[in-house]
């Protein structure tokens, strides 16, 4: 065996191995829910890290107001050199406002986008001659079925049959 | 003769002091790129809006006075490290604060002097588990008593939202040790929160 065939053998078994090991050892696993059900102490140690993780969605929900990021660049702006104050930069940091990642600010076209994309593939498979290829295994499946009545019942009848 | 030698100290500074000015122009860039990162990290942290500006500040003023205002090889890693230390230590005198403020409070109770006072403060800190604030200072409070090298992943990881392997980076330390420090400071902080529950 070659060493890229055992590298995309090695490649393809990692992906599964992972989706079985989650599949058996993830937090959905129904032995993990049966056990949990059952078990006082892990259930307490579930609660627990639950917890933690609420509490963590807590502090990660909480906003803060929105010129904080003015006022934070303003204070820090003013204890730096006074040339380095001047510069049209520092102006712009004083004036500064949070916005949103470019994620963040494409995740609503997200559907239209795949709509499109999905559209366009569509388009592009036609051009190709995906869609031509399947004519053309139609009219090879109809020359077979001819042949094979071509022989059990005739030419005659084959053809009357195939050209009506 | 004095006054001669100062204005000819103030004619060698001179071109001296734009040059660094020039050379520390990076600083705004840091500010500008890394600073809305820096805010919410440090909101997050702290929780209150002046202690953010505070903490803010002193990070850029120590990035500013870094080795003789020399720019640091790696400035995010530099930045993000600062602030959280800073952050971390505000947190600290602000809990051992409250701590003394309790105290107070506890032994002007037991005096019989100010019943009413207290009974005011002790409802400040409900034990109600669905108390998202007592939780989020809870949970503060936790963080800031964790081992160094736990407290940085996790500062960074859920609260900065960085990748593993960003934190790693920052950390010096490869994303599957991040990874591994993540989990043992999460199961900390999971002991302790319950064991505090258990004590309410």
């Amino acid at each position: 065996m070659t060493s890229k065939n055992k590298y995309n053998r090695c490649k393809k078994i990692k992906s599964w191995l992972f989706e079985s090991l989650s599949n058996h050892f993830g937090p959905d696993a129904g032995w993990i829910h049966k056990h949990i059900a059952g078990c006082p102490r892990c259930r307490q140690r579930l609660a627990s890290v639950s917890r933690v993780h609420l509490a963590l969605s807590m502090i990660k929900a909480e906003p803060h107001s929105l010129d904080l990021l003015m006022r934070a660049n303003t204070k820090a702006v003013g204890v730096l050199r006074h040339s380095l104050r001047e510069q049209p930069k520092a102006e712009k940091l004083r004036t500064a406002r949070p916005e949103p990642k470019l994620s963040q600010k494409c995740g609503k076209y997200a559907r239209s986008a795949a709509n499109t994309a999905a559209c366009i593939t569509i388009l592009f498979l036609a051009k190709v001659g995906i869609l031509g290829s399947m004519s053309k295994f139609q009219s090879e499946g109809q020359g077979a079925m001819k042949q094979y009545y071509a022989s059990q019942v005739g030419q005659d009848i084959s053809d009357d049959i195939f050209t009506a | 003769m004095f006054d001669k030698t100062v204005s000819c100290g103030l004619t060698w500074d001179f071109p001296v002091a734009a040059s660094v000015d020039e050379s520390q122009r990076w600083i705004l860039s840091a500010m500008q790129r890394h600073g809305p990162e820096l805010v919410t990290m440090l909101w997050r942290i702290l929780g209150n809006e002046q202690d953010v500006c505070d903490a803010y500040q002193d990070t850029f003023l120590q990035l500013a006075h870094y080795e003789g205002r020399q720019k640091p090889k790696h400035i995010k890693a530099y930045i993000f490290r600062t602030a959280s230390n800073t952050a971390i230590s505000m947190l600290r005198h602000r809990m051992a604060e409250r701590r003394l403020s309790r105290t107070i409070a506890q032994s002007r109770f037991a005096a019989g002097r100010l019943v009413r006072e207290s009974k005011e403060q002790s409802h400040g800190c409900p034990a109600d588990d669905l108390d998202a604030k007592h939780l989020q200072e809870s949970l503060r409070g936790h963080i800031a008593r964790l081992p160094e090298h736990l407290r940085n992943v996790v500062i960074l990881r859920d609260l900065a939202e960085l990748s593993y392997v960003q934190v790693a980076g920052i950390l010096g330390l490869s994303a599957g040790t991040t990874r591994v420090y993540r989990c043992k400071a999460i199961q900390l902080l999971a002991a302790w929160m319950s064991k505090e529950k258990k004590k309410v």
